[in-house]
């Protein structure tokens, strides 16, 4: 029989069955909807993470102190980390900073604003375009001065000082002079520290007189490509073995966390994917049911059918077309939805709306799968029904 | 070359415990442009006799032959498709799908045969004409009367071209003006197409109009 005829046939007795139709559709409206909201959400973050280190470049390695599990390790000592480069010449050039967090403000409101100490290579490794003013240098050694982010220059101006480039600020009982602004970054996932958005920025020498703490336990470094990573890493580990004392490190390159976010995602995904299958598993069923109720309420259309010279596959076909068109219909709205839900996702966590086109094919995929899969069984029936009976019902 | 030939047709059926026998050795032979009535009283098997010959249902034992082909039963498809080519089945009850229009339920004998769909509406078309029920193409069947379902049923049985009629009691949820309005049909139809058309009927005025008549009883023929 005509496809086209068929599929008309089949719009026409879903709408006509609407209360079941929807009922059923609810089932995969659900199961499709989840999938694609996992897929899409999974590939906004994966974006999010990429897009880091497509900016930073992946020549950036982090190296923290590993002092293991008794807790009292060393800390680097600044001109051990400035001297690396000299003795492992894969190392181009480094930059330690330590961090300690504030709070800015006076009586009940106080925002948290995350201090950290630099040098002058922390900018260009982190990519840090300046908005106003300048980065600090190795010139502001011991001065109080700070370059602000984005957000902090924000809560500045929440707390009154409408012009933040140039005024004066009391960030854990010192005054700075904000000598620049730099724009917003994107955050987290990448190799850049946390917090920057919302940090004030000041030269290492200040900070180590200043913190609490003023242990260097982390440095970036941009690396070059001679050497094999494992190769980098034992470069490293033996240097700092060497000089000072012992110490261990623990180095970790660009790629390797991007290996370590892809296999997160990848179970995420599954997971998801297994949560999604589950449901889709539920509305198949009810498929399945919805069809077998049509087939047994349509036994004198099959009869009539059958009477007036329809081959077996003929009804089947008809069932299995319906049952497909039920779940495309369902598909089409669970992945609206799904990609409603990302969009509202990537809305609230400010991070970039990218269309997954694979789960879109996916989803229109399932659904046809779905379809022919759970209606397969209710339209054999339909179609092994004894013709005299049928018509007789 | 006769058109039909039954010889010596059983139909049982088990009914729990015991054995019945709806049709008790049926022999009876149709030739080509027949117009044939089949009388007899409820229940003596005239319907089952019916579905043996539209291929909707098969003996117990007995042969039939259809234009000297010898009937098997193990192929469904083959007898789907001689149902759809050379059959046209009219029901007491018309049987016309009720989601459908008058026109689309014309043409669905050809929609199961891969017709061009422009093809199929305008052969329905010409065949609406023909049992003068045009003007009610785009109509659903609940929007027409029973005469006029009948007629649209009428005209599907022909517009795949058959050989043969089968009309079970056509005329039976008729009253007896519309159902000799459709008596008329169909012997028009068997003079103008030489279609070989079977009735069943309980109605002796309808019997009598046909040129030949089977009388039933008890799932025998006699005389
Ligand atoms: N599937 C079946 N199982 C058992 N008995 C059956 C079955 N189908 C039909 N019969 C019996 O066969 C007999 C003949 O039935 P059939 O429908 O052929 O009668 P009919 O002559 O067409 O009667 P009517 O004029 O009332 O339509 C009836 O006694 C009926 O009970
Ligand atoms: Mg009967």
């Amino acid at each position: 029989m005509i496809l086209g005829a068929n599929l008309k046939e089949a719009l026409t007795s879903l709408t006509t069955a609407k209360q079941r139709t929807i009922l059923a559709l609810i089932g995969i409206v659900i199961g499709i909807g989840s999938v694609i909201g996992m897929i899409s959400i999974g590939a906004i973050v994966q974006n999010e993470a990429l897009k880091q280190f497509k900016e930073m470049g992946i020549d950036i390695i982090t190296v923290r102190q590993d002092s293991g599990n008794t807790g009292k390790g060393g800390s680097f000592r600044l001109d051990t980390i400035r001297e690396l480069p000299l003795h492992v010449k894969d190392v181009k050039e480094v930059a330690p900073y330590i961090n300690s967090s504030v709070s800015y403000g006076q009586g009940r409101k106080t925002e948290g604003i995350e201090m950290m100490g630099v040098t002058e290579t922390f900018f260009r490794i982190n990519k840090l375009r300046i908005k106003e003013g300048r980065q600090i240098t190795d010139l502001d050694e011991n001065r109080y001065f700070c370059v602000i982010g984005n957000g902090a220059a924000n809560i500045l101006r929440k707390f009154g000082i409408a012009q933040p480039m140039g005024s004066q600020v009391a960030l854990g009982q010192r005054i700075y002079t904000v000598i620049g602004v730099i724009d917003k970054v994107p955050e987290g996932g990448g190799m850049r520290p946390y917090g920057l958005n919302n940090a004030a920025i000041i030269h290492i020498s200040t900070a180590k007189r200043t913190f609490q703490s003023p242990d260097i336990n982390v440095f970036l470094a941009r690396v070059g490509t001679e050497q094999k990573s494992a190769q980098l890493k034992q470069s490293i580990g033996d240097y700092f073995t060497f000089k000072a004392r012992g110490l261990r490190v623990n180095v970790q390159t660009a790629e390797e966390l991007i290996e370590k976010m892809q296999a997160q995602m990848r179970l995420f995904t599954l997971l998801l994917g297994a949560i999604g299958s589950i449901a889709l598993i539920v509305g198949g069923i009810g498929v399945m049911n919805v069809m077998l109720i049509s087939v047994t309420e349509r036994r004198k259309e099959i009869g009539i059918r059958r009477a007036l010279g329809a081959q077996q596959s003929d009804i089947q076909s008809q069932f299995i077309i319906e049952s497909v068109m039920l779940c495309l219909v369902g598909g089409l709205i669970g992945i609206i939805l799904g990609t409603f839900v990302s969009y509202l996702f990537a809305y609230f966590t400010k991070w970039e709306f990218v269309v997954s086109y694979m789960a879109i094919i996916l989803g229109f995929g399932v659904a046809t799968a779905v379809g022919v899969f759970f209606g397969y069984y209710p339209a054999r029936t339909a179609s092994r029904m004894d013709p005299i009976k049928a018509l007789r019902s | 070359m006769p058109l039909l030939v039954f010889e010596d047709i059983w139909k049982s059926y088990q009914v729990g415990p015991t054995v019945l026998d709806v049709l008790k050795g049926i022999s009876i032979t149709v030739e080509k442009g027949e117009l044939l009535a089949i009388v007899g009283p409820s229940g003596c098997g005239k319907s089952t006799l019916m579905n043996i010959i539209g291929l909707l249902d098969k003996p117990s034992s007995g042969s039939y032959h259809i234009e000297g082909e010898k009937i098997g039963y193990d192929d469904d498809r083959i007898l789907s498709s001689i149902r759809n080519k050379n059959i046209g089945f009219v029901f007491q009850q018309y049987y016309l799908l009720p989601r459908l229009n008058a026109l689309d339920n014309v043409g669905l004998p050809l929609a199961y045969r891969n017709v061009p769909k422009t093809e199929i509406a305008d052969r329905s078309m010409e065949y609406l004409k023909r049992v003068e029920m045009q003007d009610r193409a785009y109509h659903k069947p609940d929007e027409m009367s029973g005469g006029q379902q009948q007629r649209v049923a009428i005209a599907r049985a022909l517009v795949g071209k058959p050989t043969l009629i089968l009309a079970d009691e056509p005329t039976g949820a008729l009253d007896s003006s519309t159902g000799q309005d459709i008596m008329n049909l169909f012997t028009k139809i068997n003079e103008e197409e030489g279609v070989t058309v079977i009735i069943i009927t309980h109605d002796l005025k309808i019997a009598a109009q046909c040129r030949r008549s089977l009388k039933m009883i008890d799932g025998r023929i006699c005389e």
